[in-house]
């Protein structure tokens, strides 16, 4: 008995010791989450206050250095503010809705300082400062709480796991939404971008399911008379399609294809693929204008091949106008078996719905004054692509590395008719 | 008379054996049938890459990936040799490769596998060049991927997909992977893959700790399906298990497709 009752006080005692640390570590981890989200809120709110005051400071001038200067400020400010805001737990409306409002400020004051439109700038400011002071000072409110000294982590948890309804930024989140819509409002281009990804503008017929089959089939030959799971997509969706599920032998994969139309948007097919390497690059060339030809994407050119360890990713695109300038918005992605050249993925989604392609002046570049000395133009082709502001714009894609030894590759796509640099990335 | 006939014999024994060397099949170091050229991956390229840096012509890193850089220097290689310059290791360039240049296939490969970093210039000894007390961030399969994407987004994005979806049908894992790609595109979410996945309360693996279990390689696979263009769940910015989901404004999202146990939507 005397020895029962010792082991189950040592027992009684390790357990206590076990809880105790447990706790302590709960405690310090909250401790550190804590520290992290008040942080990240200071911060926030400093830069909040620093923006909205950036903002109202950016209608004082009109010399153009002194513009510049804040415009800057604020494309920076905005940008760091939507980092502290993505770090802390808020309801993912709220966190939305700030994120747009701060980027679409960013974004105006990067366009403004670009293009010197300040004019522009300075008439859509004059309502967003005043919006700006209005979310600082509610933001101020719903926040206080949270630096009260007490400690108490509960709060985020609560924040974190609230209902918009019952959540302090509950009137920031709709005063958000609503600034968003009435201060920058959708450009046609957006929307026309919009519109193209949700596939607005088809118009043909609807198909069947069995129809929907026999598009795929007439398309990926090798599934043939494969077991077939077909769904419509969910009344909400943007453009119905029928969501079609395959087994056949070792292949598992799906389809979409559009109600309307029967146009395959994306196919993927998963199978055990052999190490083996039978199929060359040349081969895989072959096989992916063998399909084109015969599912009738008869404009369009190869421009990326990519090699991994079981497949080839193959990236294609339109080639359209006067100058036969390559579409990139307009392009299909393919993916081909190493082992066998078995099509494994078609993704076809941007090329539904092809791009209106508009003329545009080409006012040539003297690419010695445009690069540097010490770099080699290698390539220049026409390109269509879209600039940030969603406009489809036609341009000089130039291929141009440095005369060294590192051959380190770029591609520069500078618009054809202001000569905008569009993009400028290093290439692997 | 005798004597001749052994004379000839072992003349013609001897010629037989000097001819040996000349019929043994290609070294395994050398070159495959295959015509290489950009985009290519392997171990083809892992040999090209070596040999053009053997001749001083590469100075990248020898990792089997066919880039930009490769492509330079082999032009360069084919314009100092007369040869056709184009950028493609056809049969002729190849040969003319080979003949001038030494391969260590082993040597070359083991320093790959052990993700060491190394250079492979000729008429340096190889310990020389070999980076001491210093491996390669990981010796885990290398994969080519679309420029604007690094390897480091391949894990990240591979751990949030095993740990979200490792249940889930091939077409679902690429459609959680595309929704944190959706999601880099929306004006609505932060501007980094790291940031989108660690945005708090964004994913469930994230909260439960389950992005740091070790992803396979259908999660990478499904992420590179991704990465280069594929979205099953057409454009949804979200997704939640409806037998789980406890938020009630996930439900609040207009829905677009279910794939396995996940509702995707806007």
């Amino acid at each position: 008995m005397k020895s029962l009752v010792y082991l189950l006080s040592i027992a009684v005692l390790a357990l206590g010791v076990y809880a105790y640390e447990v706790r302590s570590d709960n405690q310090e981890l909250k401790q550190t989450i804590h520290a992290q989200y008040t942080n990240s809120l200071s911060n926030a709110s400093e830069k909040l206050s620093y923006l909205q005051r950036s903002v109202a400071q950016s209608l004082l001038f009109q010399d153009e250095k002194a513009l510049q200067n804040e415009l800057d400020n604020i494309w920076r400010t905005s940008n760091e503010l939507r980092s502290s805001i993505s770090n802390l737990p808020l309801n993912p409306d709220v966190a939305n809705q700030w994120l747009r409002y701060l980027g679409k400020i960013g974004d105006e004051a990067k366009r403004a300082a670009t293009e010197g439109d300040y004019e522009s700038w300075q008439k859509k400011m004059t309502v967003v400062h005043q919006n700006l002071e209005k979310l600082t000072d509610e933001w101020t409110v719903a926040t206080a709480q949270f630096f009260e000294n007490d400690r108490n982590f509960d709060k985020w948890q609560q924040v974190a796991k609230a209902d918009l309804e019952e959540s302090p930024f509950k009137n920031i989140a709709s005063n958000l939404k609503t600034y968003t819509e009435k201060d920058f409002p959708l450009t046609t281009s957006e929307s026309d971008w919009l519109k193209k990804r949700d596939l607005k503008h088809i118009r043909d017929r609807e198909i069947t399911k069995d129809e929907a089959i026999k598009v795929l089939e007439k398309l990926v030959p090798g599934i043939k008379d494969a077991t077939y799971t077909v769904s419509r997509s969910k009344e909400d969706a943007p453009y119905p399609f029928y969501h079609i599920q395959f087994v056949k032998g070792s292949r598992i994969g799906y389809a979409d294809i559009t109600v309307k139309g029967g146009h395959l948007i994306s196919f993927l097919s998963e199978r055990p693929v052999q190490p083996d390497k039978n199929v060359t690059q040349e081969k895989v060339k072959e096989l992916t204008k063998q399909f084109i030809q015969r599912a009738g994407y008869d404009d369009l050119e190869i421009i990326e091949m990519q090699e991994n360890h079981e497949s080839w990713h193959v990236r294609l695109a339109r080639v359209a106008g006067k100058h036969r300038a390559i579409v990139y918005p307009d392009g299909i992605q393919m993916k081909i078996s190493k082992d066998s050249g078995e099509l494994l993925g078609l993704n076809a989604m941007e090329y539904v719905q092809k791009e209106n392609i508009k003329d545009q002046p080409v006012i040539p570049i003297d690419w010695k004054k445009f690069f540097r000395p010490n770099t080699i133009v290698e390539q220049e082709r026409f390109i269509y692509t879209e600039n940030e502001a969603y406009q489809l714009r036609l341009c000089y894609e130039v291929i141009a590395r440095f005369k060294d030894d590192s051959n380190k590759t770029y591609r520069v796509v500078v618009d054809t008719e202001n000569h905008d640099v569009i993009k400028v990335e290093q290439l692997p | 008379m005798k004597r001749r006939k052994t004379f000839i014999a072992v003349l013609l024994l001897a010629l037989l054996i000097g001819a040996i060397p000349l019929m043994k099949p290609e070294e395994s170091s050398a070159f495959s049938n295959q015509v290489i050229e950009r985009g290519a991956f392997g171990d083809d390229v892992i040999e090209l890459q070596a040999r053009l840096q053997y001749l001083g012509f590469y100075h990248g890193k020898i990792d089997g990936k066919f880039g930009w850089g490769t492509y330079w220097a082999l032009r360069n290689f084919q314009e100092s040799y007369g040869l056709k310059v184009d950028g493609i290791a056809g049969p002729q360039t190849k040969k003319v490769l080979v003949n001038n240049s030494d391969f260590d296939r082993e040597w070359v490969h083991a320093q790959i596998n052990a993700g060491r970093e190394f250079t492979y210039y000729g008429g340096i000894p190889l310990d020389q060049q070999v980076k001491k007390g210093k491996t390669g961030a990981s010796k885990s399969k290398s994969y080519q991927l679309p420029a604007k994407f690094t390897e480091r987004d391949l894990q990240l994005m591979a751990n949030a997909v095993y740990g979200e979806a490792r249940g889930e049908p091939y077409e679902g894992q690429v459609a959680v992977a595309a929704v944190i790609l959706n999601r880099l595109e929306s004006p609505d979410f932060p501007n980094t893959i790291s940031e989108i996945i660690f945005q708090p309360g964004a994913f469930t693996a994230v909260a439960d700790g389950q992005i740091w279990l070790t992803p396979n390689e259908r999660a990478k696979q499904a992420v590179l399906d991704a990465m280069n263009g594929w979205d099953p769940s057409e454009n949804a910015l979200y997704y939640f298990n409806p037998k789980t989901a406890t938020s009630k404004w996930i439900w609040t999202r207009p829905q677009i497709k279910q794939i396995g146990n996940h509702i995707f939507c806007y």
